[in-house]
């Protein structure tokens, strides 16, 4: 009986989709005339698609962290994705459904996922972390798909459809320095203690260093560090003795919060500048909420939430319970990029994978409303932005208030190649 | 100055917390014979009960249960799994111990996801300061406190009657059983000390100058594997020795690193395993382990 009636929905559940994927195979839906108009202006008309979209309906993949270590990130990066596609549609035409998936943040289990979803999807909305990123590289290449990591080094750039979505993190660290460069905080010939992970993010967030370093003569004592070192008292110890003027680390927050402990046990007084993932709001808990909140200064590619009061007001309506990280903004961020992406793809009448790559590639003058800093274009091997905002930790929503608005600080564009 | 004497300072309250750590591995292993590799996730369920409970029923209860807690789930581990295996060979019993590691490790990371978990110190991230050289409050306190539990743990082991069933169960199992030692009682109270040792370092690991409780807390137990195995896998003393001769060696590693760059970056994370190589090369039992004689 029950298998009856479960064989019967699944003919019926057949016929729609051999109805609506012949439906759309060359033609897409019209527009309805005078109905869809609007900013978008797709008029939708004789729109070629292949993979991922059916009717009016186009899938897009997100292969996120919503287990592992990157889970709170993850799940408020994927909130913010599903939450603007709730309430956008490409070409005033097409809505967006995603295909979430949890990596667990596990490269073998999102190349999996991927190998499970990819005659389905459009393209990629979002994939967390360099590792499963880097893994499925070949794989998003040989598919044409565009996809938006939420990681920033420069490796990921040399990906064809993959657009990071901000500046690298040599440029990020580099646009940090100017700031402090202006505002006195540091000065030319002044010593820097660089504290960087192991591999691609630590290592491209020093080059950032080295390079403003050698413009600006700072002699620069570096500190490799694993991600599973906790404990930074020997490396500000070793800063403290060579009579540091800046402390700058390409770590995660854990590490942060250790630094910025000893410093204030030991009394090196002297700001600490970091890349964008060294900061979770988690940490104003901690015992270092007041150093960081005074020393502190994070270059990012998102701005705060009190420069987008709208996001996070949406935001908390529609997760009530979550406490929002900045993450919230890169989500919604990364989907405005998309949406433009989309937009003109549909425009030039290919919502084809090719097309859509195309479309991306064509992208130049990226504006996202101030949720993210322009980005100038995707293009391999190269820095998408050479803008960054400067935050600090404060008591506010997201944890970080804008020090300084989206800038372009001196070294930017030497360095963004 | 200031340097050598701060990374002193720093290295020998780590050596210290090592040392309870591997004080732990060594006491299962002279009751059991099983080299535990359950202690990386017994710390850290240690270190998530205390930062879970401390906002509900306040941080010194917290400490108590949260210590008690783990005790109990390394007596669990000797009552449900590794008494029922006596017997089984030395090898696999550490295979088990590895599996049993993994799977609570996983539930725990599952639990903590992302978040750092902060553990509400009433010492805080306050620090301590003898002119120019500092260590935090909390390291402070865990090398006093670590100093009096091995000093407990030293006459425990000498004086009481577990002490002596232990030490003679670890002598001759058989002749200890003929005597009327219950071996199983030994080793499940074993279990029990090396549970409360490692909540203990637990408490102080996820202090300041650590950020918290976060799943890299787990690795620290690794670090305390060649504290145990250098000061010999069999001696208490060299628990103690080995844990501090690490700490110092880790801390110096990384806070000379500049100086050591001909040697790589990331030294100091290798340090322990040279350290614990070049002492078993000339003393294959340990600093203090007991040599095995076999006669011919």
């Amino acid at each position: 009986m029950k298998l009856g009636n479960r064989s019967r929905g699944a003919v019926a559940l057949a016929a729609v989709v051999v109805a609506t994927a012949s439906g759309c195979s060359t033609k897409a839906p019209e527009s309805g005339g005078g109905g869809g108009g609007g900013g978008g202006g797709g008029e939708a008309a004789d729109v070629q698609t292949d993979i991922g979209v059916e009717g009016e309906t186009i899938r897009l993949g997100v292969l996120t962290d919503l287990t592992g270590v990157f889970a709170a990130l993850g799940k408020d990066i994927t909130n913010a994705n599903t939450l603007f596609w709730e309430e956008n549609k490409v070409c005033d035409t097409y809505t967006v459904e995603l295909d979430v998936q949890d990596t667990g943040y596990v490269p073998q289990t999102g190349v999996q996922l991927y190998s499970g979803m990819k005659d389905n999807v459009l393209a990629m909305q979002q994939t967390i972390g360099s590792p499963i990123n880097t893994a499925l590289a070949p794989e998003y290449e040989a598919d044409q798909i565009v996809n938006f990591p939420s990681a920033w080094s420069k490796t990921l750039t040399e990906i064809p459809g993959t657009g990071v979505v901000g500046a690298t993190y040599d440029v990020e660290i580099a646009n940090g320095y100017s700031y402090l460069f202006e505002e006195g905080l540091l000065a030319e010939g002044d010593t820097v203690g660089h504290i960087y992970f192991e591999g691609e993010y630590g290592a491209n967030g020093l080059a950032g260093t080295q390079a403003v370093a050698e413009e600006m003569g700072l002699e620069v004592i570096e500190a490799q560090i694993k991600s599973t070192d906790q404990d930074m008292s020997a490396q500000v110890t070793q800063f403290a003795a060579a009579g540091v003027d800046l402390i700058a680390l390409t770590v995660a927050p854990g590490q942060l919060a250790s630094v910025a402990t000893v410093a204030e046990a030991q009394g090196l007084d002297v700001p600490i500048l970091g890349s964008n993932p060294v900061f979770a709001p988690g940490l104003l808990q901690g015992p270092a909420a007041g150093w960081l909140k005074s020393h502190l200064y994070v270059a990012s590619p998102v701005s705060a939430f009190d420069a987008n009061p709208e996001t996070l007001e949406a935001y908390e309506a529609a997760y009530p319970d979550a406490t929002p990280s900045l993450g919230v903004v890169v989500g919604f961020g990364m989907s405005e990029i998309m949406k433009q992406v989309l937009d003109a793809a549909c425009e030039n009448g290919d919502l084809t994978r090719a097309g859509v790559l195309t479309a991306f590639s064509e992208l130049e003058e990226v504006d996202t409303g101030g949720l993210v800093v322009p980005i100038r274009g995707y293009e391999t091997g190269k820095s998408p932005s050479l803008e960054n905002f400067v935050l600090q930790p404060a008591d506010v929503p997201g944890g970080a208030k804008v020090l300084a608005e989206a800038f372009q600080g001196e070294f930017a564009e030497k360095i963004a190649g | 100055m200031t340097q050598f004497l701060s990374l002193l300072l720093n290295g020998v309250s780590l050596g210290a917390i090592y040392a309870l750590i591997a004080l732990g591995f060594v006491i299962i292993f002279k009751a059991s014979e099983v080299v535990s590799f359950t202690h990386g996730s017994l710390l850290l369920l240690g270190a998530y009960s205390i930062a879970r409970l401390s906002e509900p029923i306040g941080f010194f209860p917290a400490v108590l249960v949260g210590v008690a807690i783990t005790a109990l789930a390394a007596f669990l581990v000797e009552r449900l799994i590794i008494n029922r295996l006596r017997g089984a060979p030395v090898i696999s019993l550490a295979i088990v111990t590895i599996g049993v590691d993994i799977i609570l490790l996983t539930e725990l990371i599952r639990r903590i996801g992302s978040d750092i978990l902060n553990v509400p110190h009433p010492w805080g991230g306050g620090s301590f300061r003898i002119g120019d050289v500092g260590i935090s409050e909390n390291r402070l306190i865990a090398t006093i406190v670590a100093a009096f539990l091995i000093g407990l743990f030293f006459l425990a082991f000498k004086y009481s009657s577990w002490g002596v069933s232990m030490r003679a169960s670890a002598e001759d199992g058989e002749t200890a059983a003929l005597m009327g030692i219950k071996q199983g009682r030994v080793s499940a109270l074993a279990w029990v000390v090396a549970g409360v040792l490692a909540g203990v370092a637990a408490l102080f690991l996820v202090g300041s100058p650590t950020p918290g409780v976060s799943p890299s807390a787990y690795t620290v137990a690794l670090r305390a594997f060649p504290a145990a195995i250098l000061g010999g896998l069999d001696s208490t003393g060299g628990a103690l020795v080995g844990g501090l001769l690490i700490g110092l060696a880790e801390s110096f590693a990384a806070g000379y690193q500049d100086q050591l760059l001909f040697l790589g970056r990331g030294f100091g994370d290798v340090v322990p395993y040279i350290v614990m190589i070049g002492v078993l090369l000339f003393r294959p039992s340990g600093l203090f382990g007991t040599r095995e004689l076999t006669r011919v």
